[in-house]
């Protein structure tokens, strides 16, 4: 193989297969398992999984960023408010302004978070838990300690409008987002440089990584990213909330693990963090469609985050590739064994 | 063969000043000046009546964050759910009433230290990151407690034991105060005299030394949760006392409000470095903050903006006096 191939982007390399069997696992479910509860699903219930992946997937899409480059933005569900609420005050008038004041202000705040993670070497986690007490505090202040309405009931109607039974101009937003962190991930320098970063940050940069920008860019990116999921979701509720607690860090954790992206760094992408998000939005929606009371979707969450959370760490990591050596070493003696048997022959 | 005892000096000997200390020093005089600053300009501030308001306040967040100074010194980072935990012993302090008061309170600190202990289990055993863990179990205990008490809050069982006393003053003072200072001398002594305490430091000081010393970090970060699951009880124990009933939205700021604590105390938040006492400083500093801002018509979101604020600084400054900055 040449030099020129090693360096083409391959999709295979960059994300984990098996994301999408585990959705495609939970939309068979979707449908088979109401049944069983005398209830079933329907296009709706596709619609609706992919109208939460819109806005909270996008939260997830900013976590698994920071997560990808080694990090982790525990700010993610202040920027979620304080976008939403930045929007809903200045975007009566002109969403787009809404748009652009709310995603505009979390990139900055997502920027200096960077810039400190970066230039002082601080855990990130330690680092955005001030932050999201900042920006919860931000979005009580400007929303006066509770939710504010959103006069401009046109902007949601439209964003929610099904378009083909199963998508929305909500949801085209999601997809497109995606597919534009998707592509600049698979086909730019960018995404090599994010995984390397997450990789190894000192054999990053002797290798030329611009390590530090990219680290004070994933944050602009994540708190822009979450900060438009919040945006989306105040259009389309008409109302911003000053306090959304830990729901949408939950969501966008247990979305990131599932997804194939690792807490260690340099692994996952876009794709599987779609995936992800998807799977969790379905398992809301069958709960939702076998009417399971409020507290059954809060214990499995938790449950699935545990277990996601587990499956992740170093112990099940070591213990999972020393058996992948073992079983590999073991076919090596084998073939070896039958080479010697057959040559002996 | 070397054993724990060997490698483990029975104290740490920091030339010099320790990070730590400076940031006590500078939060010190930080805090005396808005004190002063405090007590000219805001009216009700400087009176025996608003002290003892902000002690009691001090005391509860307190508690809590005495058992996360063991966590924060054994490098796992941070609890995000001990004040949900602190909210379900709360409920489950009414409802363990019926077995009497002893055992009610024997009950919810058991109850307490297995939820937490649990999550430092898993967390010691497998190296899961203790920041999703707890949120998950966080996340886990709210649902159960909502299946279980079907969302209504939890009142003690009729001709139950009288608990008035946890909530009442004892020569003037909260007895919640009192708690916190036998917390806080307990809390300090056991980490600084102890094996167990020692081994903490050391492990959270640099947990590649301390698994190469043989520690057993398992059994220190099981420990240090389990720490942090019986304040959480025993707050909760006062909360439910406080209110007489048991609620889940009596979880409020806890968490955000203890880990501050430790931080503002001057506790590395990289582990291996602080201590209670400091803790309980910054404890009262976050009380009195908080009532100053109170007290000068700020509303919650505002003291919740500051909070921040003052962790992202306390944060900033810990990492740069910290030789361990160093990560890349």
């Amino acid at each position: 193989m040449s030099a020129q191939a090693r360096m083409k982007p391959r999709f295979s390399a960059n994300e984990q297969k098996w994301p999408i069997f585990l959705m495609i696992g939970l939309v068979i479910l979707t449908f088979a398992i109401p049944p069983l509860f005398h209830h079933s699903s329907s296009a709706f219930t596709i619609y609706n999984a992919l109208q939460n992946t819109a806005t909270l997937g996008l939260v997830a899409l900013g976590l698994g960023l920071t997560m990808v480059v080694g990090e982790f933005d525990l700010s993610i569900a202040g920027t979620y408010a304080l976008g939403g609420m930045v929007a809903v005050k200045l975007g009566t008038g002109n969403p787009l302004v809404g748009i652009l004041a709310g995603v505009g202000v979390c990139v900055v705040f997502g920027l200096i978070q960077g810039l400190i993670i970066a230039k002082l070497k601080i855990n990130s986690m330690a680092l955005t838990l001030g932050g999201y007490l900042v920006a919860l505090g931000l979005t009580g202040t400007i929303g006066d300690n509770k939710s504010q309405s959103f006069s401009n009931y046109d902007i949601g109607i439209a964003l929610n409008q099904p378009i083909a039974t199963l998508f929305s101009i909500r949801i085209f937003i999601g997809i497109a987002v995606f597919l534009a962190v998707f592509l600049l991930m698979n086909l730019t320098n960018l995404g090599r440089g994010m995984r390397a970063t997450g990789g190894g940050r000192r054999a990053s940069r002797t290798a030329g990584v611009r390590v530090d920008a990219i680290v004070i860019g994933t944050f602009g990116a994540s708190a822009g990213l979450a900060a438009l999921g919040g945006i989306i979701q105040a259009y389309c509720t008409a109302t911003a909330t000053s306090n959304p607690g830990l729901f949408p860090l939950i969501f966008a954790v247990t979305a990131c693990l599932l997804g194939g992206v690792g807490l260690a760094g340099g692994r996952g992408g876009a794709f599987g963090i779609a995936c992800g998000a998807l799977t969790i939005a379905l398992l809301a929606e069958l709960f939702s469609t076998v009417a399971a009371p409020q507290y059954v979707s809060g214990l499995f969450t938790g449950l699935l985050l545990i277990v996601v959370t587990t499956a992740a760490s170093p112990y099940v990591i070591r213990k999972w590739r020393e058996r992948r050596i073992d079983k590999s070493l073991k076919l090596e003696n084998k073939v070896l064994v039958t080479s010697d048997s057959s040559s002996k022959s | 063969m070397s054993t724990v005892n060997d490698v483990i000096p029975s104290r740490f000997s920091i030339g010099g000043m320790s990070t730590g200390q400076k940031i006590t020093i500078l939060v010190t005089i930080l805090f005396l000046a808005i004190l002063i600053f405090a007590t000219f300009t805001t009216t009700g501030f400087y009176s025996v009546q608003n002290f003892k308001a902000i002690i009691n306040a001090a005391s509860l967040v307190g508690i809590i964050a005495v058992g996360m100074t063991y966590i924060v010194i054994s490098g796992n980072l941070f609890s995000l759910s001990v004040g949900t935990t602190a909210a379900v012993c709360a409920l489950t302090f009414m409802w363990a009433l019926r077995f009497g008061l002893v055992g009610g309170i024997v009950i919810t600190i058991v109850f307490g230290a297995v939820v937490i202990g649990l999550q430092g289990l898993l967390v010691g055993f497998t190296g899961a990151n203790p920041i999703i863990v707890t949120i998950a179990a966080g996340a886990l205990q709210e649902a159960v407690a909502i299946w279980i008490s079907g969302g209504v809050s939890v009142y003690p069982p009729d001709n139950g034991p009288s608990f008035a006393f946890l909530a009442s003053p004892l020569f003037g003072i909260p007895f919640p105060v009192y708690v916190f200072v036998a917390a806080v001398i307990l809390g300090e002594i056991f980490i600084k005299k102890s094996r167990f305490g020692r081994g903490l430091y050391l492990m959270g000081e640099s947990p590649r030394a301390g698994r190469t010393a043989g520690l057993p970090i398992t059994r220190l970060t099981t420990g240090a949760f389990v720490v942090a699951g019986v304040c959480a009880a025993i707050a909760g124990i006062l909360i439910g006392a406080f209110n007489q009933s048991g609620t889940m939205t009596a979880s409020g700021t806890l968490t955000v409000d203890s880990i501050s604590a430790v931080l503002v105390g001057g506790t590395a938040v990289i582990g291996g470095r602080g201590s209670v006492v400091r803790t309980a400083i910054g404890a009262i500093v976050i009380a009195s903050i908080s009532d100053l801002l109170l007290l000068r018509g700020y509303s919650t979101p505002v003291q919740l903006l500051v909070l921040g604020v003052i962790v992202t600084v306390v944060v900033i400054l810990s990492y740069l006096n910290s030789e361990r900055a160093g990560r890349s």
